[in-house]
């Protein structure tokens, strides 16, 4: 345990520290500050304008940073040869894997709550009254890019980083379309179509479960129970995911 | 630490004890490109390293000293033969990789520690390596930049003290002088002279054969995969006026 420790410390050393990780969340913190300007311009929507603006902008620049930072994170200690010197200390594959991932967690849990903690500013500022609907809103967002981060590093076991960043989308794209998928499974033509779809439902984590933006914005009520319910079962799903990742690192030579 | 060469006495280099590292028979094939075409690197080769010998393992490139080292630490398999390592497994083993790259973002005290870390040493007794180790290495007062502003050579140095940082019994270098100044070098021979004064076991790969023929006790010809002569470098040296006149007639009879 001790070695996965410190391995996901140096992990967090290496992305915290990454000037390209600053910038992001620069350009996010002006969108949040940009939606402000929007919120001016809506009427009597001010504060359902801020969230909603603001949820998407900690969504798409928090996955940016899971899917790419994901991806090139084992890939880097290859190509640079770092492992070399890892794997020459008695750590094992599994330890490695485990730790780069929580080190990026870590690193993803900044970040987040840096964007988080600006939005739930902003929108104060803006409707003059606190929303701590938007601070769950944000947590069950940083579930969802931490799954996102297991599968696409365990994509990166055994592709390129450009393939498993890409694929990495692809199934956060999918997981929000799950419950659409799940109405296929029912409606869908020919039993073709039909195990097809439960196929994609079985294997892509349904990270819109655990998706309340529309609650938070005042358009649907979240059932919270089904929400812990899901929750679990994303994190059993990021359990067996670095199972795999963890099964085919084993099996790499260096 | 003492920056001389010394040779040890003949009796203390010849002194035979029990073998550390044993490869038998150790074959790698590795697939290649798209096809998967098989290509054999090691085919079949056998030597042994004994308890306190500095051991060089020469070759040209492409010879499979590399892979040799790299199968020995698990990074690959073998295909077939027999490796044993008289150490409790990597606990007990240092390794310098060939042109070493490191952390960019860590200072060299920081990478250390990690090491240190890595191989279970902790709290007041991994600072007290740490420090150790920078100062036998000659890094002191680079502790504290971060390891993107060292040199080569710097780099190299640190990689050794990374290879120490659990005391190891058994140490393998690959291309330990490689890209080091006349200074460096001399310093790294110094450490491996220090090393063996203490008992440890040092196998390492070099293309610098008079450092080869200054440091080993024992040394292993190997090309295209297998090992084409293995014995004391004064049997090398006993036929030929030094060991890159014994290394020539070797590799291209």
């Amino acid at each position: 345990m001790r070695r996965v420790f410190a391995i996901a410390l140096n992990t967090f050393k290496e992305t915290i520290r990454d000037r390209i990780l600053g910038v992001i969340v620069l350009f996010a913190l002006a969108m949040i500050a940009g939606s402000l300007w929007l919120a001016s311009i809506s009427l009597d929507e001010a504060g359902r304008m801020m969230k909603d603006f603001g949820l998407v902008a900690v969504t798409l620049f928090g996955l940016v940073v899971a899917v790419f930072v994901g991806a090139s994170l084992v890939h880097k200690e290859v190509e640079k040869r770092t492992v070399f010197v890892i794997f020459s200390k008695p750590v094992g594959r599994a330890e490695f894997l485990w730790g780069k991932f929580l080190g990026l967690c870590a690193t993803l849990f900044v970040v987040v709550a840096a964007m988080g903690a600006f939005l739930f500013a902003t929108t104060w500022y803006v409707a003059h009254a606190p929303s701590a609907s938007i601070l769950l809103a944000i947590l069950l967002i940083y579930l969802q890019l931490v799954v996102v981060v297991a599968v696409t590093m365990l994509f990166a076991t055994f592709t390129s980083p450009i393939l498993a960043s890409v694929l990495g989308v692809c199934v956060f794209v999918a997981g929000q379309l799950s419950h659409n998928v799940f109405s296929l499974t029912k409606l869908g033509h020919g039993p073709l179509v039909k195990v097809a779809s439960w196929v994609v439902f079985y294997a892509v984590p349904d990270l819109s479960a655990v998706d309340v933006k529309a609650s938070v914005v005042g358009e649907d009520v979240a059932r919270w129970s089904s929400v812990a319910f899901w929750s679990a079962y994303l994190a059993a799903y990021v359990v067996l995911a670095l199972l795999v990742a963890s099964w085919a690192f084993r099996r790499k030579e260096f | 630490m003492s920056t001389t060469i010394e040779r040890l006495p003949e009796s203390v280099r010849r002194k035979s004890s029990a073998p550390i590292i044993e490869i038998r028979d150790l074959c790698k094939t590795v697939s290649v490109g798209f096809w998967a075409r098989k290509v054999e690197i090691l085919r079949g080769i056998t030597f042994s390293v004994n308890e306190g010998d500095v051991f060089g393992l020469l070759g040209p490139n492409g010879a499979g000293k590399t892979t040799t080292l790299k199968v020995l630490l698990g990074l690959m398999k073998a295909t077939s033969g027999d490796v044993r390592l008289g150490v409790s497994g990597l606990a007990d083993l240092g390794y310098l990789p060939e042109n070493p790259y490191f952390y960019d973002y860590l200072s060299g005290a920081e990478f250390l520690r990690l090491a240190a870390q890595l191989c279970g040493v902790e709290g007041v007794e991994s600072e007290a390596r740490v420090e150790a180790l920078l100062n036998d290495v000659g890094l002191s007062d680079a502790a504290d930049i971060h390891l993107g502003k060292y040199s080569k050579g710097m780099l190299q140095r640190i990689g050794i003290a990374q290879a120490l940082v659990n005391d190891p019994q058994l140490v393998l270098l690959d291309e330990p002088m490689t890209g080091l100044d006349p200074v460096g070098r001399v310093e790294v021979k110094a450490i491996i002279q220090h090393l063996r004064e203490r008992g440890k076991t040092v196998l390492f790969n070099s293309h610098i054969l008079a450092d080869v023929a200054e440091l080993c006790t024992r040394i292993a010809i190997m090309k295209a995969g297998v090992v084409i002569w293995e014995g004391h470098v004064e049997e090398a040296l006993a036929g030929a006026s030094d060991l890159e006149q014994f290394f020539m007639q070797r590799v291209t009879a």
